[in-house]
């Protein structure tokens, strides 16, 4: 605390204090409110400029071709299937799957030039359907695998768009061995 | 210059301080979404990326920060310091673990508003405030402690915010309990260091009351801007 000869009146006191509370309010009134959640009740904000701080941009432009794809994938018991879409750092994709049974999912991500088998997993459940937009962390394959849970056939919708270049599949019974199929089908070297 | 002129300059600095912190992408408590996602990612044991969270929460959220300051202002021993971060630690340790092992969560914008109000409620204390206008002061030692309950149950809300593996879970809010004091040790040193070399000058006697109410108006604002969150996004 503030010692001896110096101390401060109460009337000083007073009056700082009263002073530190109004320039507080009028601070946030006047610049907090814009620019930190766009309400300009005193047109400050347009003013100074600060009412874009607040909003997000709205467009990303990208440069490279747009792809869409709708891929019906069948399943049988015990059967397993993965698609991958070959996206750079950055780019985005909108995605949307329905199945018509129980599955379980795993959204995940190789970076390029990582070793085999190597992969960041961004999403895992069971459920039977998920959408939502994604935004790649690095360059590589990004994607889902899916296992079918049921005693049943089942069958997997997924619809994408957005920015990937390529798409790639492999599917097997669990026990079963890998390959590596494009999606028309082809096999691929692994 | 008169005092109260000088005052009003230092009052300015705050705001300066306190607006290039609201808005720079910097929030009172970044937990940037790249660090979100990741631990929400991780289920099991992970000590270091629980602790750098800890200790990255404690240098950048200026809240705490300020809160320091104004506690160490006035004290000029190392025993002092010691003790009263030591009362400062055991309290918002406390409250974190508590609050995480028990989940419970209050409302973060209501938590970080008492905080802020813990800034201003200091550096009032600081200036004399309590012992002049009301002639009584509360005891400054169960004041910072009970500060440190609230500002644990912060750290510990803002925790929980991400959905927690129950996997790993005690070792990982040690972890970051850890880190936080990491942070804060960090922070004491510079603090101290800028402190022990102020001191010495006349300008700590001119400046200490102006100093003292920038870092209350800081603390006003802090407040209102949590309770502009609650009352917005709540």
């Amino acid at each position: 605390m503030i010692q001896s000869n110096d101390k401060p009146s109460v009337r000083r006191l007073a009056w700082v204090t009263t002073a530190s509370f109004v320039v507080a309010v009028v601070v946030i009134i006047g610049v907090v409110l814009p620019a930190e959640y766009g309400i300009d009740p005193i047109g400050t904000g347009s003013a100074f400029g600060l009412m874009g701080l607040s909003r997000v941009q709205p467009i990303a432009p990208e440069n490279t071709e747009y792809k869409t794809d709708v891929l019906e994938l069948e399943l049988g018991p015990t059967e397993w299937t993965e698609t991958t879409y070959r996206l750079a750092e950055g780019a985005s994709m909108l995605f949307s799957w329905e199945a018509t049974g129980p599955v379980s999912f795993n959204f995940h991500s190789a970076p390029d030039g990582a070793s085999p088998g190597y992969a960041e997993s961004f999403d895992a459940k069971e459920t039977n359907r998920a959408h939502g937009s994604y935004i790649a962390p690095f360059s590589g394959t990004h994607g889902w695998y899916w296992e079918n849970l049921g005693s049943g056939y089942v069958t997997i919708r997924l619809t994408t768009a957005g920015f990937y270049s390529e798409v790639y599949q492999t599917r097997d019974r669990i026990s079963g061995s890998r390959s590596l199929r494009n999606a028309r089908g082809e096999l691929l070297d692994q | 210059m008169k005092n109260d002129t000088r005052g009003l300059v230092f009052v300015g600095i705050g705001l300066a301080l306190v607006l290039g912190g609201l808005i720079s992408p910097l929030q009172a408590h970044p937990m940037d979404e790249q660090n979100a996602a990741f631990v929400q990612s991780i289920d099991g044991i992970a000590v270091f990326p629980f602790m750098y969270l800890g200790a990255k929460h404690m240098v950048t959220g200026y809240d705490h920060l300020l809160f320091l300051v104004g506690v160490i202002f006035f004290l000029y021993k190392i025993r002092d310091v010691v003790l009263y971060v030591t009362l400062f630690t055991l309290g918002h340790s406390a409250t974190l673990l508590f609050g995480v092992l028990a989940s419970i969560g209050a409302n973060a914008y209501i938590v970080d508003a008492i905080i802020g109000l813990s800034v201003a409620y200091k550096a009032f204390d600081n200036l004399g405030g309590f012992e002049r206008i009301f002639e009584f002061r509360p005891n400054p030692k169960i004041a910072v402690l009970v500060f440190g309950l609230f500002h644990g149950f912060g750290l510990a809300t803002k925790v929980q915010e991400f959905t927690l593996s129950q996997t790993g879970l005690i070792a990982n809010m040690l972890s970051f309990n850890l880190g936080v004091e990491i942070g804060q040790v960090l922070v004491l040193v510079m603090v101290l260091i800028g402190f022990t070399y102020w001191r010495h000058r006349d300008s700590f006697g001119q400046y200490a009351f102006a100093t003292n109410v920038a870092l209350m108006t800081a603390g006003f604002i802090l407040t209102g801007n949590q309770i502009l969150a609650y009352v917005l996004y709540s």
